[in-house]
């Protein structure tokens, strides 16, 4: 009984030192770690589901929108394929080298239409998201120097709160961004986007809600964004999603795209 | 008509029948188009209204397969009897002799036909389609030089296509490498079917492709009513990608033809979106078989233009085309085509207007501004549609 306690209490004391340590670390974390990992845990690997965009249009009507999404690489490689409504019924989008090549497929006419870079800021199908942010983005880290303010609780979340201003010479769209990043699974909860010119001004605010782990990945199975500005909303539900997948190349092509 | 109605039942039924019983689910779904139009022609306004339904059926419930149909049903009302001598100018109705005006009378019929009916087995690398489908070829948005089988409507150039018949191979060899090669069994010989390969390949931000077909042609003399067939030799190319962030493209085709003279035809064109979300796109075409000078613009050349012989009328154009999402529901655009051989333009403000999920509006104007005789002349007819369309 002694040497089962004495067991027990060395590995109490050993999980405890551990987690102790693993707090310290994880309160030393600088901000450009805590941006890093965030990026890491939001692109996973390979994932392959089943999404829902429901759009709060200007008129106060909801709008669906139901696709398929594969994704390879970290995000790299993504494609997406309309399955509602019917009016956009196999419609599919391929992004590739995150969305820097984006080529869209018309089934009615089955052309395939190659769109330059610029289109990435269009909003998707009138979405309050882009067909960058449907790609995997690195944009936090490539075009923002991060800083960590103080720890603050968000949406029930225990959080470092990160701030983000644009690199000199980076392409930033927004003055500055302030997220707020579970400290336990390293989802953005919360991320405030602020006004390119107007820089005190909330343009957008992102919510990512009922966080669930899934083929363990921290997975944000609700996520909306608010546009401040045109006081409309659209929300992304994740309806299935797998990460234990093996996705051929053969899928992020133009054949791919038809099938 | 009894036939076709026949036909779309057990099409529609019995595989809805079967699925019960083999679990071979068929999706249906299409859409009903409703428009009105409108048209002034030398102060006279006539209208007429056209109503299309287009059922789809599609299948890929057997894996590696897909099949796939689609039935239209087109009726017409209000003017549904023209006379093209009407939108030709006075000096070329006036060299034809009285008798012959009738010739040139067409009616809009109420039909009902199946457009597509095709087979699809694919696989990750490999495809074959076989039957009445959708081919489309080229990167340009107004013209598409390498698309030896569709002309483009330069008012509605995003409108579909109809179906071709043809045994179709993608071949994918690489990431960004495929070929594509097709044969449509125009003609019951060999010789005279139409063969179409196509190699396309990506390195960059750039996709080029190279295509090549022997086809079959017609020209028709519309002096006299007798069309020469003969076969074609296309060979030609397209590009698209980036540069300095605009995006750019590029097509052209060189055609050979067996008793008539040789033509080429380019395109190249270029197209932003800003940060608000406005889209410009400018694009250039020119087409060797037309003619520079407006003068000169002949019967034939009239004839050829509007039954979609050849793709344009006047040597050299510039087609632009501008849109601005007003709203989420609300997208405003504008084309403008102007010939620069003849001056003359034509303008197409759209709104299009997203009324229910499924419901889209859309209001479209064209204004030839041309003189009579040029390529975007007013007696082409000045007016507009109202569209609605309802998706289920």
């Amino acid at each position: 009984m002694d040497r089962f306690l004495n067991k027990t209490t060395l590995a109490l004391c050993i999980s405890v030192l551990f987690l102790c340590s693993a707090n310290l670390y994880a309160e030393d974390l600088t901000a450009d770690e805590i941006i890093n990992t965030l990026t890491k845990t939001m692109n996973p690997e390979q994932s392959q589901g089943k999404m829902k965009m429901t759009i709060v249009t200007s008129t106060g009507e909801d709008r669906d929108f139901v696709y398929e999404t594969s994704s390879k690489n970290h995000g790299e490689k993504t494609l997406l394929k309309y399955i509602e409504p019917t009016r956009l019924k196999g419609q599919a989008i391929l992004l590739k080298n995150n969305a820097n090549d984006i080529w869209t497929y018309f089934p009615r006419t089955k052309r395939i239409r190659k769109l330059a870079t610029h289109a990435r800021k269009q909003k998707l199908e009138g979405s309050d998201f882009s067909y960058e942010d449907m790609g995997a983005s690195n944009t936090f880290i490539e075009e923002y120097n991060a800083v960590r303010l103080n720890d603050e609780k968000k949406e029930h979340h225990l959080c470092y709160k990160i701030k983000l201003t644009p690199k000199s010479k980076s392409s930033a769209d927004y003055s500055k961004i302030i997220a707020w990043v579970d400290k336990k699974s390293f989802v953005p909860v919360v991320i405030d986007y602020f006004h390119k010119k107007y820089i005190e001004l909330l343009e957008k605010e992102l919510i990512c809600r009922d966080i669930r782990v899934i083929d363990g990945i921290f997975t944000p199975m609700k996520f909306v964004m608010y546009n401040k500005l045109d006081n409309t909303q659209t929300s992304m539900e994740i309806l299935n999603i797998t990460y234990n997948i093996k996705l051929s190349d053969d899928l992020f092509t133009e054949m791919g795209m038809q099938q | 008509m009894k036939w076709a109605f026949l036909l779309l039942f057990e099409i529609v039924f019995l595989p809805q029948n079967t699925a019960g019983l083999h679990a071979q689910p068929v999706d249906i779904y299409g859409y009903l188009e409703s428009q009105y139009t409108g048209m002034y022609l030398y102060k006279v306004y006539y209208q007429f209204q056209s109503s299309k339904l287009r059922i789809d059926l599609k299948s890929t419930s057997v894996a590696h397969t897909e099949f796939g149909a689609d039935f239209i049903n087109l009726l017409y009302c209000g003017k549904r009897n023209w006379n093209v001598l009407e939108f030709l100018p006075d000096k070329i109705v006036a060299s034809l002799p009285t008798e012959m005006y009738p010739l040139f009378q067409f009616a809009y019929e109420d039909s009902f036909y199946p457009d597509n009916i095709y087979a699809r087995i694919g696989f990750n690398r490999f495809a074959l389609t076989i039957g009445k489908q959708q081919i489309s070829m080229g990167t340009g948005y107004f013209f598409n030089p390498t698309d030896v089988f569709n002309v483009k409507n330069m008012l509605d150039p995003t409108y579909e296509q109809p179906g071709h018949n043809a045994i179709r191979m993608d071949i994918s060899l690489k990431s960004r490498f495929q070929v594509m090669a097709l044969v449509s069994p125009i003609n019951a010989d060999w010789e005279h079917s139409g063969k179409f390969m196509r190699i396309k390949c990506g390195i960059g931000h750039f996709d080029f492709s190279v295509i090549g077909g022997k086809l079959d042609y017609s020209i028709t003399d519309f002096y006299n009513f007798q069309t020469r067939r003969g076969s074609k030799k296309v060979l030609g190319g397209d590009v698209v990608g980036e540069l300095i962030g605009l995006g750019v493209w590029a097509e052209g085709a060189y055609n050979y033809l067996d008793y008539d003279e040789d033509f080429y035809e380019f395109t190249f064109g270029t197209d932003y979106t800003l940060n608000s979300g406005f889209y410009t796109l400018i694009e250039y075409h020119r087409n060797s078989l037309a003619k520079a000078d407006y003068t000169g613009y002949d019967l034939n050349d009239w004839m050829g233009f509007l039954t979609g012989e050849t793709r344009s009328i006047s040597r050299d154009e510039i087609a632009c085309y501008f849109r601005y999402p007003a709203t989420d529901l609300l997208t405003i655009s504008t084309s403008i085509a102007t010939s620069i051989s003849d001056g003359s333009a034509v303008f197409v403000p759209t709104i299009e207007y997203s009324l229910f999920e499924n419901i889209n509006l859309s209001l479209m104007v064209n204004l030839y501004t041309g003189k009579e005789g040029k390529a975007f002349g007013r007696a082409l007819g000045n007016g507009g549609l109202l569209r609605a369309t309802l998706y289920f």
